[in-house]
């Protein structure tokens, strides 16, 4: 397996967050002292999908928003509770405390803490992330990346191009690190939400238009996604990962994909491609170089090079890969993928010829 | 209270009891158009929709309370949350408050024998109970709606669902805004002509106020979803183009015309919960509320301005910046309006002498998760951390906490608030507050290890998870929270039905209420007020010699209007006695009507289009019948009316 | 307003004396005041509000028909046939002038005429049906000349129109129900508010049939 592969089946089987540099002190920042219990909860995880990991310079400005937005709306929220305790306290006695009965003071009040305070936090706010932040999340100006990626939904998969070379991979999207991508977001079929929390924001996938966001990684590793827009049945697993390496290995892996499928080498191997030929598997799936020529699953060219199966939804070894071509409804029910009737011992075969798909 | 009266006063008594009297049993319910009883119907179908709906969340927190369960094949639980969401919204909420609480109170409160159209509430009555049926006869046929309570195409296409499960939801929710809009007419149309003589606009409940906004915004944001359901079923039965972007349409209009109405919507679900809490706090800390006026303005700015924000559920899906940057402001300016609201229930609570009765707990349970639920909303009114948290459970957290804190709240306490005047008996206070108890934990513990799932990346309406993602621990509590929340409702209809039985006598006036409803017996008998009352000041039940004029013209037999079921009319501002109406008897008409409906809607279901265009016609025939003249009625003389 | 007891309200009693002990349910009192009522009945109110509601269900119609007209690229697509100008909008001019008769019928209800009433009513529901079965029988030639199935654009064309014939159709309902009952019994003021509601909805249903034939027509202006 490629370097890295290990680390990336982590985010499927049960890995723990990588350590990964932390930026700023933004966490220091939020956990303010009033919501101690929230914040503690929220900085003690930064699980893989955590909006808070801060990886990337958009999603770190996004995360000091919200220790902001946090930390006052600890502060309107303790304001309130405060004078609730206080009606408490009082229950006994009319009239406000310290000042009396006045009912004029009574409505200043309702004035000062309903419009007043509330007009300048707001606009504070808008300021900071409706002027400010959303600069850091809105689609890229055009010129500023100087590469880019398309992924396009499908239902329950991610298909992945780069424009001008002739690579095309599946529910992996490879950057190159420290290194501005525009992505570009396409659907298939249904409205999908291409979401790395860690990352980016989300981007709506929704048929005739073409959005885009801005992808950047500085610091290698592997970030998980999930479709965030519900897209049917296994909208719970249409998952997938973003895989940011340096850009020497970046480049060396773009080449590869652009090679055509490797020929099989063993007996078993053939006879697979055999199956794979006669059973129909080539009408939905591409094998580059030969007449399997579908798109309607993923390209399988290059699927040993990727870590996992069924975007996500189990690891790319041997036995789930057999598992998966003789039962693929058992693993991921409702998938487009139909149950085509291989014995455990031929889909085995076909395992073993996809297995040797680098 | 009869058996204090005087001789006189009961003989008039009586006359106003053969007059308005009803026909027992089943068959008087289901011909009634008494706005008591239909409001009780409303009470009784919507809770009963509740616990479904209430199963329905339980299902999901039991699938979700680990790792990979398999309590729910995903086709299930695809129906079951969209089941949740939509009978939620549609069979409990808006039923719960603009139909059982605003029929119930509306007229009590001023001081009308009825509301406008009775006919036409019992039609809308049993129009929402048709549409509850049908949607729930799709769930029994395994055909719910399975695309979410927002229900995006191009996945409610009939090319990604063949089958009749989003025909149900189309026209399952055009059935249902039939009635809804219905009810709202007859809200507005109530409370413009039909309040008691003196009762001008600036002395009338904020309860009415409330109910007025919410009114005012189902009859117009409606149309904008049944216009998106109609070109949704264009789509899917006739082949037109309005969503299909390959022909020139856009699944964008969807989204656009779902949300014009579905945010203020979202306002129509609130604001009669505002109602409630501005009724029952003056109530229970004994003061006036601070600030009326803008308290009133308020909850009408609230319902206007929540036209202007609907893109702002659509930060994710590409517009450009500076749309974004638009509807986010006017998002941001819509707290206003809330923030006044809210300080001036708490400032009232402050300066008043507050007693912590069980009502008056779920109030203050409301104004906490209000504030939680309304503070994260303004955070996802800031674009790009929505662009972030959209679609995932901090939006789940979101409107939970708005809509269960902030609206189911309100209207469990106006249940035990007005429990005494409906049944004229006392509930437990001990278990009353134990109920509150448990639901304010429940709540709490249920929705708000939400936000971080959110903010831990969970996106929403996925049937499970694997153990790797780390949001084991925030789902086994969100359904532990979700159990012992189940605890306190169910202990809140136990003691109401126990109470029911069981409950000491409560008289008229038990609270020292400030509003009209209290000064009739409890429960009211059919017409109400025995002499229509006459108001000058906003709190009138605190005008002691109000009161006692009514109990004198009671004796002398002055505004009695007994022959026949009449309320008076008045002018829309200043409330000047302007006409006698005179309201329909009891009919069957209004059920049959309903029944003729469904079976239309059934029709349409099963797309036999000509099936339900005869049953169309059988339905207007029924109107023209409906439109009988009245017994005894006479030509108005030459010259005639104005 | 403020200072006169509201018992008294505008000079007059709520109720003149105690009453007749009376057990039949009848409405005779209504026409009592009714004669003498200043604000709009409660049926003008109700019709009033349906209609305002019936507004924005075509304002969001028309609204779609601009919202998928910008985002196209051609609108009406290649090869869709353009809307004709000259009969339709005659006929929405034809349509449109039905507003005199409803209005006249009403203010004939007002004044207890029963006979000119109908003959008002029964003048504009004949117009009105004259109307609508020319373009009933239009909309069928339309939508195979510009099938719906074909583009958005046609979509939302042959929607708009069948949507206001709809209108149209209820609306002709109205009147044949009306005619029945005028025919029937006599101008009360229940029937009289009737009349007027009917009127009120041939208004905005004649406005909205104008602001209906200017969506349709943008192609061509
Ligand atoms: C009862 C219903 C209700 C109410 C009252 C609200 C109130 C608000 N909502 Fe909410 N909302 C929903 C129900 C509701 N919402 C639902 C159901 C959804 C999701 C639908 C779906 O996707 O399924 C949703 C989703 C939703 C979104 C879209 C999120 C997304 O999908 O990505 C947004 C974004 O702006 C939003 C914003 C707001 C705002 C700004 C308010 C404001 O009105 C809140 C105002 C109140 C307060 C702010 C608190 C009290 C005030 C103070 C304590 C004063 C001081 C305050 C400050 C200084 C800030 N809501
Ligand atoms: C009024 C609105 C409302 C209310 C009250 C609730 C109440 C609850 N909701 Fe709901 N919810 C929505 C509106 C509402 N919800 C909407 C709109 C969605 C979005 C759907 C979508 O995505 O399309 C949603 C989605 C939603 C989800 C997300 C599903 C997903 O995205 O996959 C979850 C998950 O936990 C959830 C949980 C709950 C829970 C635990 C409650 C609890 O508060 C429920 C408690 C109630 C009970 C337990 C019933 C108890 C009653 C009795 C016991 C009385 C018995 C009665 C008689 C005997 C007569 N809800
Ligand atoms: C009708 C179309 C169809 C046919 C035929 C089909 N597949 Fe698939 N296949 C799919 C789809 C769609 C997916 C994606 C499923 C998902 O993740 O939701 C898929 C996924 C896969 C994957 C996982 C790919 C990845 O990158 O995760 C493998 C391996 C695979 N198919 C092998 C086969 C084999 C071997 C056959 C023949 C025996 C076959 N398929 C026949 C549609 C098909
Ligand atoms: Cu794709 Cu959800
Ligand atoms: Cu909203």
């Amino acid at each position: 397996m490629r370097a890295g592969s290990q680390e990336r089946l982590q985010g499927v089987a049960g890995g723990g967050p990588q350590a990964r540099p932390v930026r700023g002190g933004s966490r220091r920042r939020g956990a303010l002292a009033l919501l101690l219990l929230a914040a503690a909860a929220l900085s003690g995880c930064g699980g893989q999908q955590s909006i808070l990991r801060s990886d990337s310079h958009q999603t770190h400005v996004i995360s000091v928003l919200w220790w902001w937005m946090l930390a006052a709306a600890g502060v309107v929220f303790a304001g309130a509770v405060v004078l609730l305790v206080l009606a408490y306290v009082r229950r006994g006695r009319a009239g406000l405390p310290f000042v009396g009965e006045r009912e004029s003071l009574a409505g200043a009040m309702v004035i000062v803490f309903g419009i007043a305070v509330p007009l300048i936090v707001l606009l504070v706010l808008f300021g900071a992330s409706d002027i400010y932040a959303v600069r850091f999340s809105e689609a890229p100006p055009a010129g500023s990346t100087s590469m880019s990626v398309e992924v396009k939904g499908h239902q329950w998969w991610w298909e992945i191009h780069y424009p001008g070379t002739a690579a095309v991979s599946a529910n992996e999207i490879h950057i190159p690190t420290g290194t501005r991508v525009r992505l570009y977001a396409t659907t298939a079929d249904v409205i999908h939400s291409l979401w790395v929390p860690s990352l980016a924001r989300k981007i709506d996938m929704i048929p005739g238009r073409t959005n885009a966001i801005l992808l950047e990684a500085p610091s290698p590793g592997s970030y998980l996604g999930q479709c965030s827009e519900f897209c049917g049945l296994q909208h719970s697993y249409m998952r997938f990962t973003v895989i940011a390496e340096p850009r020497a290995s970046f480049e060396a892996w773009l080449a590869d994909m652009e090679r055509p499928a490797a020929a099989p080498a063993s007996g078993e191997q053939r006879e697979g491609q055999q199956l794979f030929m006669s059973k129909g598997c080539g009408g939905c799936h591409r094998l580059a170089g030969t007449s399997a020529e579908g798109t309607v699953g993923p390209d399988l060219t290059h699927l040993a090079t990727r870590s996992t199966l069924a975007a996500l939804t189990i690891p790319d070894t041997p036995s789930e890969l057999a598992a998966w071509i003789e039962n693929p409804q058992a693993i991921k029910p409702g998938n487009h993928m139909p149950d085509l009737g291989l014995s455990g011992a031929q889909a085995k075969k076909v395992a073993a010829f996809l297995g040797e798909m680098r | 209270m009869a058996s204090t009266l005087s001789p006189p006063a009961r003989a008039h008594v009586e006359l106003l009891e053969r007059v308005w009297e009803e026909r027992k049993g089943v068959f008087g319910w289901v011909t009634t158009v008494d706005h008591k009883r239909i409001g009780l119907m409303y009470l009784f179908a919507s809770m009963a929709f509740f616990a479904a709906g209430g199963v329905e969340a339980l299902l999901i927190r039991t699938q979700l309370i680990g790792p990979q369960q398999h309590l729910l094949s995903p086709e299930t639980y695809d129906e079951i949350f969209t089941m949740h969401g939509i009978t939620m919204i549609f069979l409990v909420v808006i039923p719960m408050t603009t139909g059982a609480f605003g029929n119930y109170l509306v007229p009590l409160m001023i001081g009308a024998r009825d509301m406008a159209f009775p006919r036409m509430n019992a039609v809308s009555f049993w129009i929402f109970l048709g549409s509850g049926v049908f949607l729930y006869v799709a769930l029994a046929t395994g055909q719910a709606p399975n695309a979410g309570w927002f229900d995006y195409v191009p996945l409610a296409s009939k090319q990604f669902d063949p089958g009749t499960n989003i025909d149900f939801y189309g026209y399952g929710l055009i059935f249902n805004g039939i009635a809804s809009t219905a009810t709202a007419i007859n809200i507005i149309v109530t409370i413009f002509k039909l309040r008691a003589p003196g009762m001008s606009l600036n002395r009338m409940p904020l309860f009415c106020y409330a109910f007025l906004a919410a009114a005012f915004s189902l009859v117009f944001a409606l149309p904008a979803l049944t216009l998106a359901t109609i070109f949704l079923e264009l789509d899917r039965q006739l082949g037109f183009h309005f969503y299909d972007a390959g022909f020139g349409g856009d699944p964008l209009l969807w989204q656009n015309l779902f949300w014009i109405f579905g945010h203020p919507e979202v306002y129509i679900i609130i604001l009669p919960a505002f109602g409630i809490a501005t009724s029952i706090i003056p109530t229970f800390v004994h003061r006036r509320m601070v600030m009326f006026p803008m308290v009133a303005l308020a909850e009408l700015l609230v319902a206007f301005l929540g036209f202007g924000v609907w893109a702002h559920h659509m930060f994710a899906v590409g517009l450009p910046t500076l749309v974004t940057v638009y509807f986010a402001a006017t998002s941001l300016i819509i707290v206003i309006p809330s923030a006044i609201q809210l300080f001036a229930w708490i400032t009232t609570i402050l300066t008043g002498k507050p007693e912590f009765t069980t009502p008056l707990l779920w109030i203050i349970g409301f104004i906490v998760f209000f504030i939680i639920g309304g503070l994260s909303g303004v955070t996802v009114a800031a674009i790009p951390f929505d662009q972030q948290v959209n679609a995932s459970y901090y939006i789940v957290a979101h409107f939970h906490f708005v809509i269960f804190g902030g609206a189911v709240f309100p209207i469990l306490g106006g249940l035990y608030y007005w429990f005494p005047k409906v049944t004229g008996r006392m509930y437990h206070e001990g278990v009353g507050k134990l109920s509150f108890w448990l639901s304010f934990i429940g709540t709490l513990v249920t929705f708000f290890p939400m936000h971080i799932a959110g903010i831990e990346g969970m996106p929403r309406r996925i049937y499970t998870y694997t153990a790797a993602s780390g949001w084991t621990t925030l789902n086994a509590l969100e359904s532990a929270g979700a159990y012992l929340l189940a605890a306190g409702l169910l202990l809140v209809i136990v003691n109401l039905a126990v109470s029911l039985f069981k409950g000491a006598p409560a008289g008229a006036d038990p609270w020292g209420g400030d509003t009209l409803e209290w000064a009739t017996s409890s429960p009211p008998p059919a017409y109400n007020y025995a002499v229509i009352p006459t108001v000058s000041s906003a709190y009138p039940m605190w005008d002691e010699e109000d009161r006692e004029r009514d109990r004198r013209r009671l004796e002398r037999g002055q505004g009695l209007l007994a022959r026949g079921h009449e309320t008076p009319g008045t002018t829309v501002q200043d409330a000047l006695l302007d006409e006698v109406l005179a309201m329909p008897p009891s009919s069957p008409l209004p059920a049959l009507v309903g029944a003729v409906v469904f079976a239309g809607f059934i029709a349409l279901v099963l797309a036999h289009f000509l099936i339900a265009a005869g049953i169309g016609g059988l339905a207007a025939a029924l109107l023209v019948a409906w439109h009988v003249p009245p017994r005894g009625e006479k030509p108005a003389a030459e010259g005639g009316a104005r | 307003m403020s200072g006169a007891h509201p018992d008294a309200a505008g000079g007059r009693e709520l109720s003149l004396a105690p009453q007749r002990p009376s057990l039949a349910p009848t409405p005779a009192a209504a026409g009592r005041v009714a004669s003498r009522r200043r604000a709009l009945p409660s049926g003008m109110w109700g019709m009033a509000l349906f209609l305002g509601a019936e507004s924005m269900l075509f304002a969001g119609l028309i609204s779609s028909y601009f919202y998928l007209d910008f985002r196209a690229t051609r609108w009406p697509p290649a090869g869709a046939r353009l809307p004709e100008t000259l009969i339709p909008s005659i006929l929405t001019a034809v349509l449109v002038t039905t507003s005199v008769p409803v209005a006249l019928a009403a203010r004939r209800a007002i004044a207890g005429r029963r006979a000119a009433t109908m003959a008002l009513l029964g003048l504009a529901a004949f117009v009105q049906s004259g109307y609508l079965a020319y373009q009933l029988h239009d909309l069928v030639d339309q939508v195979h000349s510009l099938p719906p199935q074909g583009s958005a654009y046609a979509s939302a064309y042959i929607a708009l129109l069948g949507l206001h014939h709809a209108h149209v159709l209820l609306g002709v309902l109205l009147d044949l129900g009306m005619l029945f009952w005028l025919a029937l019994s006599g101008l009360s003021d229940y029937r009289v508010t009737g009349v007027r509601c009917v009127a009120l909805y041939w208004h905005v249903v004649n406005v909205i049939a104008v602001a209906v034939l200017l969506t349709e027509l943008t192609p061509v202006l």
